[in-house]
């Protein structure tokens, strides 16, 4: 890959996490394992977005707290700018300082009894700014994300302000730190749409100014090929395909990829025939062997049903997890017009 | 109870809403906010009428207020709205309008969900998390459908979950067994029960994955071909709209200030507000460029407005805009309406908003996917 001698801010290496459920009735319900996460290898780099795509229940959001440290992972291990941070160890500042996380609800994000100041006053105080400097630096924060005048919005209270400006406070609170990555997690799925590209446009431009590593979670995919140098879909918990740029948006490789591409409204092309859709089955209930998007997949062979697929390298810099590309060959993209067949020739 | 009733209108052949003049507070005397102002809109028989609209632009709102749900503070503060439909419980069909203002209580209860139904956003709030979804079904029949005993009610559930594509093994499941888009499902299946002839979405995908958004504004499309009914579909995603919708209004801040039909509004916009909310999405293909979305925020309906409600945001403002209210006014030969005086003179239009269709044939013959072959259930 292009990128590998660059050093990596924050290297996720098989990262797992699992979460143990019981269903059913009675004294004795049966154990099952949600596989929420599972195996998911990425690395984040100073100056780029990555973007990780799914829809819900994908694990995406457990993979951000992961990466941030708030939920431990099952297995796997995180390494920032070089020192592996062993497993199980207890989340401290110096890690919070370095790797910060946005949510996608600003109203539930910000504390609403309190004015602005305090949401951004006090990471400072937690990570030991000098007092003489802490509105100095809030200020700094609120300017960064074009609060301004930033005078105007320390004072306010979270309900003064509109869905867009808070989601702006709530990033200049993770700027607060000047951490070196930034987690995303669906930062304007909650806003109106006309200013999402407002808050899209800054974090691309925090990313390119301050030298930030971003990792920016969403479900819209149009938006991740907006924003994007790197781009993961998850499915299940897994990475299906992942690719340099966005490269695998504007040709997919992977029957999950095309079925989302697929299904995003485009007026441009009105005559695209809407993708047929079988699974009924609902959320959660995946197989326990095999590719897990198997039951889903027009393209299903018998191979898919038994072994799960590993990653097969379909372009330079581009991966899929599927089993047409074994073959490794040539492979016929016919992406986002049909949503349709891949044919291995 | 006649005065409220009219057999007959000259437009009522067409038209199943017609809303007037109408308008909507939030509070009382000084402390009111205008949620709602002065909206004339109608919705044509199997046809389906989108509002675009982004929060707080009045677009739940309106339709609460129309169908008379709406709960106090909010008050209807003047308009009219009238229901045409025709009335089948009497021994010969025939149309009858409803002035919907002056509707009694029995009225009401008889006019909705059987002639006008509701799908809400979200599907988990509006079902009873301590009731089996096949209760929900039951307590519909057995109110509006008296006739119908235990077996047939249940049959009639039944088929109403084959409808939406589901085993109806769901009758006994609880709301939380089931996935979003299966309780989406649900509650358009009770929304059908009673064979309305306009049902209301109240941004019924917005909660939902892409893929299961895709799958019910398929299976909307079906059923609308099927049954005829004329829809109402709110959301916030205008290209989603310009796929399922005939015509097309755009709210801001209460004001209706674009209507066109759907492929003329996506080709060719008139306001700058919905100029700019079709370039605040990114597109999926073609080449990357950097995208500016409209400036600024939504303005706060509690401080009075001047002027066009849009005008700060505005890239386009001149001079009149910031004290003077525009009206919504037919823009040219096919009946498209806009609030703006960009458009007051031909020489003020930015060139954006004067753009023709990009090709001739493009957007006028070629009927979208999603209403192919309803046209033919709407003679």
């Amino acid at each position: 890959m292009s990128d590998t001698p660059m050093n990596a801010q924050l290297e996720a290496r098989q990262l797992s996490r699992h979460f143990v459920v019981r269903s059913g009735h009675g004294f004795i319900r049966p154990k099952r394992i949600v596989r929420a996460v599972d195996d998911v290898s990425l690395s984040l780099h100073a100056r780029r977005v990555t973007a990780v795509v799914g829809e819900s229940g994908s694990g995406k959001s457990v993979l951000a707290r992961m990466l941030a440290r708030i939920v431990t992972p099952t297995s796997g291990e995180l390494v920032l700018e070089g020192t592996t941070i062993p497993v199980g160890s207890p989340r401290n500042l110096a890690y919070a300082s370095e790797v910060q996380l946005v949510l996608q609800d600003p109203f539930a994000s910000i504390n609403p009894v309190h004015p602005i100041r305090h949401s951004l006053e006090r990471p400072l105080a937690i990570h030991g700014t000098p007092k003489s400097e802490i509105e100095e630096r809030a200020m700094a924060a609120l300017a960064r994300v074009s609060l301004e005048p930033p005078e105007r919005y320390l004072d306010r209270y979270p309900h003064e302000l509109s869905g867009g400006q808070l989601q702006r406070v709530s990033i200049a609170r993770a700027l607060c730190v000047k951490p070196k990555v930034l987690l995303a997690d669906e930062p304007i799925s909650m806003l109106d749409v006309s200013v999402r590209l407002g808050v899209l446009n800054l974090l691309r431009g925090l990313c390119d100014d301050e030298h930030l590593a971003v990792l920016y979670i969403t479900h819209d995919i149009a938006s991740a090929r907006y924003i994007a140098d790197e781009t993961i879909v998850m499915y299940a918990g897994q990475v299906v395909e992942h690719s340099q740029g966005t490269a695998l948006i504007d040709a997919p490789t992977h029957p999950y990829t095309q079925l989302l591409i697929a299904s995003v409204p485009d007026p441009a092309d009105p005559l695209r025939q809407a993708p047929e859709i079988e699974d009924r089955t609902g959320q959660g209930i995946f197989p326990a062997e095999g590719c897990r998007f198997a039951p889903r997949c027009p393209h299903a062979m018998d191979v898919c049903r038994t072994s799960a697929p590993p990653m097969f390298e379909v372009a330079d810099g581009h991966e899929s997890r599927c089993w047409l590309h074994e073959a490794a060959v040539k492979v016929s993209i016919t992406g986002r017009e049909q949503g349709g067949p891949i044919s291995t020739t | 109870m006649d005065e409220t009733m009219t057999t007959d209108a000259s437009n009522a052949q067409d038209t199943v809403l017609e809303i007037e003049n109408f308008c909507v507070d939030y509070g009382w005397g000084e402390n009111a906010v205008r949620a709602v102002n002065d909206v004339t809109l109608s919705v044509r028989r199997s046809r389906v009428l989108g509002i675009a609209g982004e929060s707080g632009s009045g677009k739940s709102t309106l339709v609460y207020a129309v169908t008379r749900l709406l709960r106090s503070p909010g008050v209807i503060a003047g308009g009219s709205a009238r229901l045409t439909f025709d009335d089948s419980s009497a021994s010969d069909t025939k149309r009858r309008t409803v002035d919907l203002m002056a509707a009694s209580a029995s009225e009401l209860r008889s006019i909705r969900w059987s002639q006008v139904s509701i799908v809400l956003q979200s599907a988990l709030n509006a079902l009873n998390p301590v009731l089996r979804i096949g209760h929900e079904f039951d307590e519909v029949l057995k109110t509006h459908r008296r006739d119908m005993n235990k077996a047939q009610r249940r049959a009639r559930a039944a088929e109403l979950l084959g409808l939406v594509g589901l085993n109806d093994d769901r009758l006994s499941r609880f709301p939380h067994e089931l996935s979003g888009g299966q309780r989406q499902r649900i509650m358009i299946a009770l929304a059908l029960a009673l064979d309305p002839q306009l049902v209301i979405m109240d941004e019924p995908t917005t909660a939902l994955d892409v893929v299961t958004q895709r799958e019910i504004v398929n299976e909307l499309a079906q059923l609308r071909a099927r049954f005829g009914f004329s829809m109402i579909f709110i959301t916030h995603d205008l290209s989603l709209l310009v796929e399922l919708a005939d015509d097309i209004a755009v709210m801001y801040a209460g004001n209706v200030v674009e209507w066109a039909p759907a492929s003329d509004l996506y080709t060719t916009p008139r306001h700058p507000y919905t100029l700019g909310l079709l370039n605040s999405s990114p597109p999926l293909s073609g080449e990357r460029r950097e995208l500016v979305g409209i400036a600024g925020s939504p303005p706060d309906l509690s401080q009075p407005l001047s002027g066009c409600s849009f005008h700060n945001r505005c890239p386009y403002a001149l001079e009149r805009c910031s004290h003077d209210v525009p009206e919504l006014r037919v823009l040219d030969d096919t009946g498209r309406k806009v609030a703006c005086w960009l458009h007051e003179t031909p020489d003020t239009v930015p060139a954006p908003l004067r753009r023709g269709p990009p090709r001739a044939a493009a957007s006028n013959d070629t009927p979208v996917t999603a209403r192919t072959s309803d046209q033919e259930v709407a003679i």
